[in-house]
């Protein structure tokens, strides 16, 4: 028990850093928490009926990335002519309900809520991007890595001009 | 002391009808290349093209690939309604409005799925995927012998298919699909019929607060704007740096259709070199001749279909990637965006998934092509909806290339500039929008 209790508290310190990184526009600090591994992907949202579950589909993703196209995503912030995010917008993550449902010696899979504020530019009306996140973490050289990432957003249809932004 | 200005604001709001479509006429000058800034937001003018245009043009609704069998259906929207696009039982295409005969409710809440029957939601009424009413909850008892049924099926909404696209009318009226597409299907062809096309999933959807005009007219003629606005992408080494984007031809065919097609394509052929059997049966000489040489092309279809050819490296691999999209109108100043992204049936498994990949990276939703466009639309429609905008009579420049003459020996239809910096489609865009909704 007080080592899952230890192993919780690691895991959502890590998710409370990731977003604080990201959230500062830190690209390279967050950048440094992937594993050269990972898979990075957001499944769309579908209207199904109860018995047609999953309402996802994962042969359309708006998100479908490797360390080497998020590094390019990255990389394409920090030119001066990445429009969409300049002046960049104001994020706010919010991480919630953070439960682990698997654990080895060193990979845990790791449920959350991600609650994602924008504002961009001088809008007075907010972008909210709500969602659900399966992550799994490794330990690589003695820190927790990501090493996949799944998101997926509750609405079908997205409320925001446009996906510029991490999730 | 008072001062009184003679200034005055125009009134759309105010106006009668036809005092609005004179008001139009006198402002738009589409061939002086004058386009005024209010068109881009004004509700009056939102509403003559709901009228003129979306109830009366064939629009996109579905690729044949995403019903391919008996049952299958997808819900989509048409002019602000819902329409219900299956597969039916008796093996036809029906487009249905998604509106339940009774009294309203709408049918189906889906976006996708495999059904026989549609059984509303509010008292039941049963449909057939053909829109056939097949029952109704007691009916003996609460109609006696009123009700017939053959009279009450869903209504069917005139549709027709070219290149496995799927396009529905709201006007039973309006010319065939043939003719309202015209010359522009030599270029569908080079964009669905060169091989066996299949839509991968569905279509992804974000919503911009930007008018659906814009997409079009950004679709049709600029090419211009990549240089700046897509110019980080140049910084990554991605694209040329330069005026790689004005090299090809500006092509338009009529009706509001047109394209820009990017060509020579110096980083060679981008298309699956194992189907080139495929692409050569399927495509004329000329249309094979010009896929060959292809780096891009983006087409219009008027109203608010754009198509996007585009071919880049990635991962040390040649990979083209082809998508549609509709610039849906939500409201005067706002839009949904919807994007499907298509594939050549016949590729490999990996060619596909690669095609995708790059598709999602560059044109879908967090596309790094796609997201700073979003903010071009934004700020202008913003802009244009202040009422200084209509008191000054604000207008946009779209002079560019009038200095062009036009080249006589390319090999396929419509009206065709050298090179692409030229902002003649939207002259004609413009001129036949302007048309459309001044219509009496
Ligand atoms: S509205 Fe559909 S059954 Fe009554
Ligand atoms: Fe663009």
């Amino acid at each position: 028990m007080h080592k899952n209790i230890i192993l919780q508290y690691e895991i959502e310190q890590w998710l409370y850093k990731e977003s604080e990184l990201l959230d500062e526009l830190n690209f390279d600090g967050w950048y440094e928490l992937l594993s050269e591994e990972i898979s990075y992907t957001m499944p769309l949202r579908i209207n199904q009926m109860e018995e047609s579950k999953p309402d996802y589909s994962e042969a359309t993703l708006l998100f479908d990335d490797d360390s080497t196209t998020l590094k390019l995503r990255i990389d394409r912030l920090k030119t001066d002519m990445a429009w969409a995010e300049l002046p960049p917008s104001r994020t706010r993550r919010n991480v919630s309900n953070v439960k682990i449902k698997e654990m080895s010696e060193n990979e845990v899979t790791v449920h959350s809520n991600l609650l994602l504020y924008r504002s961009r530019s001088t809008d007075t009306t907010a972008d909210l991007i709500s969602g659900q996140r399966k992550d799994v973490l490794r330990k690589e050289n003695g820190d927790w890595k990501l090493v996949s990432r799944w998101f997926l957003a509750d609405q079908t249809s997205l409320g925001t001009r446009n996906l510029a932004i991490f999730v | 002391m008072t001062t009184t200005s003679t200034k005055q604001v125009p009134r759309l709001d105010e106006m009668t009808r036809s005092e609005l479509i004179q008001y139009l006429k006198d402002t738009v000058k589409p061939e002086e290349g004058l386009i005024p800034s209010y068109i881009f937001s004004h509700p009056k003018v939102y509403e003559l093209e709901m009228e003129k245009i979306f109830l009366r043009d064939w629009l996109f609704v579905a690729h044949k690939s995403e019903i391919p069998n008996k049952g299958d259906f997808v819900t989509r929207e048409m002019g602000g309604q819902s329409v219900i696009v299956t597969h039916g039982a008796d093996g036809e295409i029906h487009v249905l409005l998604n509106v339940c005969t009774h009294r309203g409710m709408k049918l189906c809440r889906m976006d996708n799925g495999n059904q026989k029957n549609f059984t509303c939601p509010y008292h039941g009424f049963n449909f057939k995927n053909t829109g056939d009413l097949i029952g109704i909850p007691f009916q003996k008892v609460v109609y006696g012998d009123t009700m017939d049924k053959s009279k009450m099926g869903l209504k069917e909404i005139r549709h027709a298919v070219y290149a496995d696209l799927i396009f529905a009318t709201l006007d039973a009226d309006a010319v065939s699909l043939d003719e309202f597409l015209g010359d522009i299907k030599w270029y569908l062809d080079l964009a669905f019929n060169r091989a066996e096309m299949e839509v991968v999933g569905l279509p992804q959807k974000w919503n911009v607060d930007g008018t659906w005009k814009l997409g079009s007219d950004n679709t049709i003629s600029d090419s211009y704007h990549t240089l700046v606005s897509h110019g980080s992408i140049a910084k990554l080494g991605l694209v040329p740096t330069g005026d790689y984007s004005k090299y090809g031809y500006q092509i338009y065919t009529g009706n509001g259709h047109g394209l820009n097609l990017g060509m020579p394509n110096p980083d060679g052929f981008a298309f699956p070199e194992s189907l080139i059997d495929e692409y050569k049966e399927r495509l004329s000489k000329d249309q094979y001749d010009i896929l060959k040489q292809m780096k891009n092309m983006i087409v219009c279809v008027s109203p608010n279909i754009m198509i996007l050819i585009s071919s880049m490296d990635l991962k040390g691999q040649k990979i083209s990637q082809t998508s549609l999209r509709i610039w849906k109108p939500t409201g005067p100043d706002s839009m949904e965006i919807s994007s499907w992204v298509l594939v050549e049936k016949n590729a490999t498994e990996e060619w596909k998934r690669l095609s995708e990949q790059a598709f999602t990276l560059t044109f879908g939703a967090s596309g790094i092509f796609e997201q700073d466009d979003t903010e071009n639309f934004t700020d202008i429609t913003q802009n244009s909806k202040s009422p200084y905008h209509l008191q000054e009579n604000i207008v946009f420049n779209y002079t560019m290339g009038m200095h062009q003459d036009q080249v006589e020996d390319f090999v396929g239809p419509g009206i065709v500039y050298k090179d692409k910096f030229n902002e003649a489609n939207s002259r004609a865009f413009f001129r036949n929008w302007l048309d459309q909704i001044t219509a009496e």
